[in-house]
């Protein structure tokens, strides 16, 4: 069998958190089929993050440091994926679920006409391939898919994988040269804004989320104040972004983003099976709302029926309190 | 210039799943509707009309590959503004992936030609998987540009857009032709008028099959090898009683046991 490549994406220098669950995953597929994991690093400045891929349990590292792929771009990222792929024949391609790994998985498969499991939650293996668990229907079914034949594509769901630890390997990347020049590239990059403070939902261990009960925009300062407390990110039902109470990045559900935290503490929620579709994996889920009769609490680990106005303070004095 | 809308029928948002044999079904007893317009293309279809309403765009042609039920979806897409609609729909595509797909989806813009701009939604509520724009893309050979947050401006062949990606929001140009994904944030998509739903029931929709693409069949390189619902959620909910500061601290103390802190 040929080896196990494994697409690793950073941000500023540094190798994303979906992309070190990549490494951890793709290392097990690697050991279990005994192969070798080669790590795919595309950016500009990246050699610490070669270095990282090293540390993280890579045995190679393939990569391409280059001024025309600092900012992404599938037009230029998609090319050199395909080429490695075409090059090097691994027999399976590992990638996070993030937006650049859904694109390039995509770009990769539609070049050399592989299949891709998206967005995986479980993978194991079977007969020599690779079976993955995903979740359908808007999360409200499972599935076990597999690609019989061919190379197999997967992504995997943000946070559903543990992170690779640190073996303190080293080793030498393989440097490569861009696939295409950068003056025949049609899309430019032209502005970044990043995202205004905090963590992102889909990296974030703790979410506090609030809905229609928070009431309004200024309803979010208590559910806020809890997620600083507890190092989480904020996040909200639909109900409260429709209203304009919280931008749309932060909306937990159908069509805002799937997450699955370690603790997911939904404030003022009711848990319309949309939001359950973005939500339903979170390990401990806790509600808190005015309605005991409201679906979340079906959900829920723990509930408590309330004012949110007046548990999240309580809450909130209560971890600081803990926390010290 | 002609811009393309692609939709999917999927289940309902509220329909409710049974698996017999490894085979789905679904009812909505609800709305009583099963099936409807995947809800991340309302933004598409709303996006493809503002593009002939803010653009200049000729037509608005909205797509899809289905079941000949799926034509629901497109008379949908005609009674909130579409001026066209093209139905792609044959055995030989019946069971096929995102690849398959795509390569249908791509035959079909270029057989409808002068096209200048795919919409999709982002992915679609059944597979879940939002490897289709990208796919068409590919096999067209144009630009992608997906997780489209704002269309800011589009002058001669050069479109800007914003594009929503876990770190912020990146300005990217391209030149057209281009396949666009969209998220949520791109607007907010309009109702069916009464004169809309008057003239979609009226529309006639051609079905192209396979060959007429020139296609063979798409057999699937994904294999769904089982499918099944979810565990049940282990234990009852446990329901904190008390003073609201008894009740916080007795959900601090079970968070801190559970190591979730």
């Amino acid at each position: 069998m040929s080896d196990i490549y494994v697409y690793i994406e950073s941000y500023e220098g540094k190798m994303v958190g979906a992309s070190q669950e990549a490494l951890g995953a793709a290392r097990g597929l690697a050991d279990e089929f005994d192969v070798e994991l080669t790590a795919v690093v595309l950016g500009h400045n990246v050699a610490d993050v070669a270095r990282a891929a090293f540390d993280l349990g890579a045995d190679n590292v393939l990569g391409c440091d280059d001024a025309s792929l600092a900012d992404y771009r599938a037009e230029a990222y998609g090319p050199l994926l395909t080429t490695l792929v075409r090059d090097y024949s691994p027999s399976v391609l590992v990638a996070g679920a993030t937006t650049q790994g859904r694109d390039l998985s995509a770009w990769v498969a539609a070049d050399v006409e592989a299949g891709v499991l998206a967005d995986a939650t479980g993978l194991k293996t079977a007969d020599g391939r690779v079976v993955a668990t995903r979740s359908v229907y808007a999360g409200k079914l499972l599935c076990d898919t597999s690609i019989p034949a061919g190379l197999q594509i997967v992504t995997l769901r943000n946070r559903a994988f543990a992170p690779a630890v640190s073996t303190g390997n080293t080793g030498t990347a393989v440097w490569l040269s861009p696939a295409v020049a950068d003056d025949t590239l049609t899309t430019k990059v032209t502005g970044f804004k990043p995202k205004e403070g905090g963590i992102s939902l889909t990296e974030a261990k703790i979410i506090v989320s609030g809905g229609r009960g928070v009431g309004g925009p200024e309803g979010f300062a208590p559910v806020k104040t809890l997620a600083d407390t507890l190092g989480g990110a904020l996040g909200a039902s639909r109900a409260a972004v429709d209203a304009g109470w919280i931008p749309y990045e932060h909306q937990v559900g159908q069509t805002g983003k799937t997450v699955s935290p370690d603790l997911y503490i939904a404030c003022g929620i009711s848990g319309a099976i949309q939001h359950q579709a973005g939500m339903r994996t979170a390990k401990v889920i806790v509600a808190i709302n005015k309605d005991g009769e409201a679906p979340i609490f079906k959900l829920a680990s723990y509930g408590i029926v309330g004012d949110l106005f007046a548990v999240l303070p309580a809450l909130d004095a209560a971890f600081k309190k803990r926390l010290g | 210039m002609k811009v393309v809308v692609c939709v999917k029928q999927t289940p309902s948002t509220t329909a409710t799943f049974k698996v017999n044999n490894g085979t789905v079904s679904w009812e909505d007893a609800g709305s009583g509707k099963p099936n409807v317009v995947n809800p991340w293309d309302e933004y598409a279809i709303e996006e493809g009309i503002r593009l002939k309403e803010n653009h200049g765009a000729s037509d608005v042609v909205a797509l899809t590959l289905g079941s000949a039920d799926s034509v629901e979806s497109l008379r949908t897409s005609l009674a909130m503004g579409c001026t066209d609609a093209v139905l792609v729909a044959d055995e030989a595509l019946a069971e096929t992936d995102a690849l398959g797909t795509g390569k249908a989806l791509a035959a079909a813009v270029a057989k409808i030609g002068d096209v200048a701009i795919v919409v999709c939604g982002k992915q679609a509520i059944d597979g879940d998987s939002g490897l289709t724009p990208m796919m068409i893309a590919r096999k067209l050979g144009w630009t992608p540009l997906t997780y489209v947050a704002a269309i800011n401006e589009i002058s001669g062949n050069t479109i800007t857009v914003e594009r929503l990606v876990e770190s912020g929001r990146q300005v990217v140009t391209a030149q057209l032709p281009v396949v666009i994904s969209v998220v949520k944030e791109i607007n907010e998509p309009r109702y069916p008028s009464f004169m809309g739903i008057r003239k979609a029931n009226r529309a006639e929709i051609p079905t192209w099959s396979a060959a007429d693409l020139g296609l063979t069949a798409q057999p699937s390189q994904v294999s769904w090898d089982s499918i099944y619902t979810l565990p049940v959620r282990e234990g009852e909910v446990e329901m904190l009683q008390g003073t609201v500061e008894e009740q916080a601290e007795a959900l601090v103390e079970r968070l801190f046991a559970e190591k979730v802190i």
